[in-house]
């Protein structure tokens, strides 16, 4: 019995918190050898496997990483399993490393392939497969094993709700991505979605942040514009353009706990500031 | 799209006050208006004069913040053809396009394949290598890069492995890259040491900070590449990313750590990472200032005092056991077991080590004295309990 509450409390300690292990069951792949012989990866050390990209990994939650590799002849399927601390920042990591021009697919939330690399999120999963192989078999195994994996992580299997307040009308598809600090460079801004527009040979960035009250909202908003020399006259919402030394023109909105600002207009296109910014926002 | 509010917005009239509220100097900067008060160094036999503070850009998504660096003097731009999927060199890439190609240095890596232990891989081609090249060049939509790094070569093997040298020597001389050097991100002493004798490399990028555990070695090493005539960059200057702790809430003078290091004459410039204006504002002022104050060496002094984050390797420990134990592997168990959250990988290695018991326990007094400050007889206690913990509840 004491040993049995000893086992207990060793594991526990050694299973428990934040940062433990998650459960991989790496699957089969039928023709070839799986190895695992690669450490799990935490924040701490992160950087002896992805080096410099590892701060960014890092600042987006970053928990823990499963390597594997799957060998068959020369030919080698690398798979990598990120966590992150949750689906909005599995987001965040994966649509830094993502482009429009790949060739996305259903798998996870949303997944695509490039060359020999098959990446997709899911739930609070960045999964990225890669082999340098370009037989059409091991391709082929590749993109089954994005499969498989997507289906045993499980978790939700949708794109942040928020992205979907962005208007669509000259939205850049596949170009959304979520900033967890220092946006648009300043350190008062935390936490948001940003995507791009380009209607009419105007090019322009929306970021949306939805801190958690109206309060928080509104101080935000309340810094950056005495970034500017101005004070707000209401609290509830407010809409303002200014010039950010750094970033040019600023469309600045909240209404609740809602923020938008637009970068990239100029100061005289405040009917489309207007009418995006009312698009979310009313 | 949702119905359309004519409320408008509120002009403000304050737009010059707001500049000049954020940025005193960045609109009437232009480029290089600090140039004659900035601190350069030679980057080694490249000849390049570099800022003491260069640009890491890797986590840097912001054209914005790339241009104001540029603005304030900073010259050098370092980013990699994994950053961000590749969306880190297309950024620099659509900024720098409007920008006379000689008015800054831009440096790429690119990675071969390699095995855990850094040895190269299968996959490490001059083909795949030279693939993955030409797709930088092409987001950075640049005819050549001015110092392209190797990307990692943290063991020897791979600082000899021809087929990758040699493809970036033909790069280099075909005019694709001007410059070609390696990032290093462990056993930097030796393989810095290495490079040094090998007369290939122009510019080695390498971890360098005030708490490197094999300090005497690096400096040595770094001293002989320069004095060969190997720039040197350094990176993981704040060792540990600005904070003295895990939970973020002690924070370091990122100043004086990045002046401790370019107190070190040999070392060119340095790549701090930035993602804010404040960062950016902030190393700003060491562009022409790299003198440590009393202040910053005390803070020096009070930083080395804190334990960080993970055992640094520095071997100290093995001579001071009475016992003789292997206190670093005993580490390295605990890291497995606490840091990897592989308590049987801890297990295992405890077992190749023969330890069946707590082996301090017979130990009146630790005759250890950590410069980290790690309690090394408590985590020795803590992790040796899982030698007698049955395999199949590690599984």
């Amino acid at each position: 019995m004491i040993r049995k509450a000893f086992l207990a409390g060793i594991l526990f300690s050694v299973l428990s918190g934040s940062s433990a292990a998650q459960e991989i069951t790496w699957p089969v792949v039928s023709g070839f050898k799986l190895i695992t012989k690669y450490p799990v990866y935490t924040p701490d050390n992160l950087w002896d496997f992805i080096n410099g990209a590892a701060d960014g990994y890092n600042a987006l939650g970053f928990q823990d990483l499963h390597v594997a590799e799957y060998k068959k002849g020369k030919d080698v399927i690398k798979l990598e399993i990120y966590r992150h601390s949750d689906h909005t920042m599995a987001f965040g990591i994966y649509a830094s490393e993502r482009s429009s021009s790949f060739r996305f697919m259903n798998l996870g939330a949303q997944g695509y392939k490039t060359g020999g690399s098959v990446n997709f999120f899911t739930g609070n999963h960045y999964v990225k497969i890669r082999t340098h192989s370009e037989k059409a078999k091991t391709l082929h195994a590749a993109e089954s094993l994005a499969m498989r994996v997507a289906d045993m992580l499980g978790g939700d299997n949708k794109m942040p709700e928020l992205l979907t307040e962005f208007p669509d009308d000259g939205r850049k598809v596949n170009e959304e991505t979520f900033i967890n600090e220092n946006v648009l460079g300043h350190q008062f801004l935390n936490k948001a979605f940003r995507a791009s527009y380009g209607p009419d040979n105007d090019n322009f960035d929306i970021y949306l942040l939805k801190p958690g009250t109206e309060q928080e909202a509104f101080a935000a908003a309340e810094k950056y514009l005495s970034t500017a020399g101005i004070e707000p006259d209401r609290k509830e919402e407010g809409k303002y353009v200014f010039t950010d030394g750094y970033n040019g023109t600023i469309f600045l909105s909240w209404k609740d706990n809602m923020i938008v600002i637009i970068s990239g207009l100029a100061k005289d296109q405040t009917d489309l500031a207007d009418q995006y910014t009312s698009a979310i926002l009313d | 799209m949702k119905k359309i509010s004519r409320r408008g917005f509120i002009k403000t009239g304050a737009a010059g006050a707001g500049m000049l509220a954020i940025s005193p100097s960045v609109f009437s900067a232009g480029s290089g208006k600090q140039e004659s008060s900035i601190v350069h160094r030679t980057l080694g036999r490249t000849g390049l004069k570099v800022p003491v503070v260069s640009f890491g850009v890797m986590r840097s998504d912001n054209p914005g913040l790339c241009k104001a660096a540029y603005e304030k003097g900073i010259t050098l731009f370092d980013t990699a053809n994994g950053y961000q999927g590749g969306n880190n060199e297309t950024m620099l890439g659509n900024l720098f396009k409007e920008y006379p190609r000689t008015s800054f240095i831009l440096a790429t890596k690119i990675k071969p394949g390699q095995d855990r232990e850094g040895k190269p891989a299968r996959d490490a081609t001059p083909e795949n290598f030279l693939s993955m090249f030409n797709t930088s060049l092409s987001r950075l939509q640049m005819d050549y890069v001015d110092i392209l790094y190797v990307h990692d070569i943290s063991n020897p093997e791979l600082l000899d492995y021809k087929p990758v040298i040699n493809t970036v020597q033909k790069l280099k001389k075909d005019g694709k890259a001007r410059f070609i050097g390696f990032s290093t991100h462990r056993n930097e002493p030796q393989v810095i040491s290495a490079a040094a004798d090998s007369g290939i490399w122009d510019v080695i990028l390498t971890q360098y900070n005030y708490r490197y555990a094999a300090m005497d070695e690096i400096n040595r090493a770094i001293k002989k590449a320069a004095g060969a005539g190997i720039g040197i960059v350094a990176m993981k200057t704040l060792a540990g990313g600005g904070f003295l702790d895990r939970e973020r809430t002690k924070p370091m003078n990122t100043s004086a750590a990045l002046k401790w290091v370019l107190s070190n004459p040999d070392v060119h410039t340095t790549i701090p990472g930035m993602t804010s204006f404040e960062q950016l504002e902030a190393n700003e002022k060491l562009l022409t200032d790299i003198s440590l104050t009393e202040q910053e060496k005390s803070d020096l002094v009070a930083m080395l005092g804190e334990p960080g984050l993970s055992c640094s390797g520095c071997t100290r420990c093995v001579s001071s056991c009475t016992y003789a134990l292997p206190v670093l592997d005993l580490m390295r168990a605990y890291m497995y077991a606490y840091g990897y959250s592989n308590p049987a990988m801890a297990k295992t290695l405890l077992g190749e080590l023969g330890i069946t018991g707590d082996p301090c326990s017979n130990c009146n007094a630790c005759s250890i004295n950590c410069p980290r400050g790690f309690n090394v007889r408590e985590k020795i206690a803590d992790i040796s309990r899982l030698s007698s913990v049955p395999s199949e509840f590690l599984a």
